[in-house]
């Protein structure tokens, strides 16, 4: 009954999405994702999270159809195609590009080792494991990974986040905190500042030159269970359009602060969202990159919503 | 059967020996007494070509930037004289569907509902239309025309509408662009109420599902739903029909071809239909901005003349309508509708009807 419930309800969206939305492009992935990240311009890369068998990690090409403004009924190409290929023995909860390269770096089970792959190597359409990076301390949690200028930043809680260069596995920097809040995102703001913000919605925001400057800003709400956030892309400290992070709770709550000074937020919403899974793997804030003050959120309902923090 | 015979054995005498400017053409079915079957037709006479059922009622308004291709079935009907695959002489005009008609498929209530307007906002929705009059009368034609192709296949052997297969309407409700089951209204209407009943096979090339039909029909012995679709296309949630063959994403014109091929000629055989209903859908070309399959131009041809010449040189009468086809290139589209009528005149010819 359950079954048909959805199926239904995913007729009305396809029914409803072809009156709404200018273009729809409906696809299928043959495996269910927790990640996709850009690899380029017109590919993408995701991967499988069963924790029974074996997962694909697949460099895609965006089909033809995604980038012709006209004459869209022209292009043969109208799925994605798989460029790249490879097997991960663990599933993949976290999945990072190094930009400028052919990298992608993966974290997956609690306690797992970071996984470093390389897409393609001597032209073959194999994604290959090239290497791992040691985690500082093994933990029962899930190792949350950010990219950054030829380094991974990674940690599951404040204590063990580290900057590791992806050539050497040399660690570059360690998080001098004793703190086991555990950590739900973290960013790369530049080449020396990143941010982290953890499960209970605090946000630290850290500058590796000055590791005693660091900033802590708390979130108060009641009843909360999970937090992540979303960092405006690009930001530069010195524009203060840019520098924004959003944060969004498990409970619907959003938070928008400005970087300069995340003490207190610039505004602040509950958003009317059901919520349909107790599981928060796959709830995720994100701004617009082209949009000005928009940002999606999704993971609640099987449905992305955009807002305007303007409004 | 001697009575039809005799009757369509007259029928054919009038309008094709003597010059007639008929108007209207009344016919009692005594096998169905007390009931009535009424079709008032207008036609030229002296025709000899294949029957296209078309009326210009077929479209109505809709709000500016409607994904719905509303503007197709005129256009279907301007490409087919424009070269010169028909006159105008082969038209034939149908009447509004009746309520009663209607009634045979669809729920009181909703009839009332859809005709005077008070269908939900949410059931809207669902179907993809805003209600309006203009949208109950073309659907109300639509049927109408179904019923009359499959009338006039009856007595001439084939007849192509230049609308229809509106597969997803269901008794009580509407959905996907569909609000009325001609199939169905045409199929059970026909199929009557006598022992023995006429039986009919629904022949649903279209790349959905026809998953109101399925139900419909889901008990009824004498009404054969055959169905190929993209199981990955609208709907998800599916009915079973009598025969439902699901195609994956991407097949092409030689695997679609001979999936039909292995599965047509023994449901001929083996439930020997007295008439095949045949929606056309043009939605598994590649262009399609929908349909998931990938059939050119050629494919869908090569398949429309399939099934009406396996069809008919077995002497069974078969009605076609055009189904469904989405693209904002709306000649395309209407050439690509056409296909079907351009085939079906190929074995108009061939088989001498």
């Amino acid at each position: 009954m359950e079954e048909t419930s959805l199926g239904a309800d995913i007729d009305d969206w396809f029914i409803e999405s072809l009156k709404i939305y200018t273009d729809l492009h409906v696809f299928e992935l043959q495996e269910p994702t927790q990640v996709i990240e850009w690899t380029a311009e017109k590919s993408i890369c995701v991967a499988g999270y069963s924790t029974t068998k074996s997962n694909e990690i697949l460099q895609l090409l965006l089909p033809q159809k995604l980038f012709a403004k006209n004459n869209q009924g022209l292009c043969p190409e109208r799925d994605f195609k798989v460029d790249h290929g490879g097997f991960s023995e663990d599933p993949v909860n976290c999945l990072k590009h190094i930009s400028g390269t052919r990298c992608v770096v993966s974290s997956g089970a609690p306690g797992s080792k970071l996984q470093i792959w390389q897409i393609g190597e001597d032209d073959r359409d194999i994604i290959k494991l090239t290497g791992c990076i040691e985690l500082k301390s093994s933990s029962n949690k899930r190792c949350k990974i950010a990219s950054g200028a030829a380094c991974i930043l990674h940690g599951s809680e404040l204590r063990d986040i580290q900057i590791t260069e992806l050539a050497s596995g040399r660690v570059l920097y360690t998080m001098e905190s004793e703190s086991s809040d555990l950590v739900s995102s973290l960013q790369f703001v530049d080449a020396n500042v990143f941010l982290v913000c953890t499960e209970g919605g605090d946000l630290c925001l850290h500058d590796v030159r000055v590791p005693s400057a660091l900033q802590h800003s708390h979130v108060v709400e009641q009843g909360a269970a999970y937090w992540c956030m979303g960092l405006k892309s690009g930001p530069c400290l010195s524009d203060a359009a840019s520098c924004r992070v959003a944060r969004l709770s498990s409970s619907g709550q959003l938070v928008v602060s400005d970087l300069r000074d995340t003490r207190g937020p610039s505004c602040r919403a509950q958003l009317t969202i059901q919520h349909s899974a107790p599981c928060c793997d796959f709830m995720n804030v994100t701004w617009a990159p082209a949009l000005d003050d928009h940002l999606a959120v999704s993971g609640f309902d099987g449905t992305v919503h955009i807002y305007d923090t303007t409004a | 059967m001697a009575y039809f015979t005799k009757q369509s054995a007259l029928y054919t005498l009038l309008v094709r020996y003597k010059s007639i400017q008929e108007k209207t053409f009344l016919k009692v079915n005594i096998r169905h007494a007390p009931s009535k079957i009424l079709f008032h037709t207008e036609r030229e006479s002296g025709t000899r070509g294949l029957p296209v059922v078309h009326h210009s009622k077929y479209v109505c308004d809709l709000p500016p930037d409607h994904r719905f291709p509303m503007g197709k079935f005129p256009r279907v009907l301007h490409f087919l004289i424009k070269d010169q695959v028909i006159t105008d002489k082969q038209i034939w005009m149908p009447n509004l569907a009746s309520e009663e008609l209607l009634g045979c498929v669809h729920t009181k209530e909703y009839l009332d509902n859809f005709i005077n307007g008070k269908i939900e906002e949410k059931e809207q929705r669902r179907t993809g239309f805003p209600w309006s009059e203009g949208l109950v009368r073309r659907c109300r034609y639509e049927t109408g025309g179904t019923v009359l192709a499959v009338e006039i296949a009856w007595r001439r052997g084939l007849a192509c509408s230049t609308a229809g297969g509106t597969h997803h309407a269901f008794p009580g409700y509407g959905a996907g662009f569909c609000l009325l089951n001609d199939l169905a209204v045409a199929a059970k209407h026909w199929t009557g109420t006598s022992t023995p009943r006429r039986k009919v096979l629904i022949v649903d090339l279209d790349v959905h599902q026809g998953d109101g039909t399925a139900f419909i029909f889901r008990e009824d012995p004498d009404v054969f739903t055959f169905s190929v679709h993209c199981g990955n296309n609208f709907p998800v949630r599916k009915q079973q029909g009598d025969l439902d063959i699901s195609m994956d994403v991407g097949v092409e014109d030689k695997e679609y071809l001979a999936t039909v091929q292995t599965h047509l000629p023994g449901l001929l055989e083996s439930f020997r239909p007295d008439l095949v209903l045949y929606d056309a859908g043009v939605d598994p070309h590649w262009r399609d901005e929908l349909g998931k399959l990938r059939l050119t131009d050629q494919g869908l041809y090569q398949r429309d003349l399939y099934v009406i010449d396996a069809v008919v040189k077995r002497g069974i009468p078969v009605a076609t309508v055009v189904g469904g086809g989405y693209s904002r290139d709306i000649d395309s589209l209407a050439i690509r509708h056409s296909i079907v009528h351009r085939a079906a005149t190929q074995v108009w010819k061939q088989q001498g009807l």
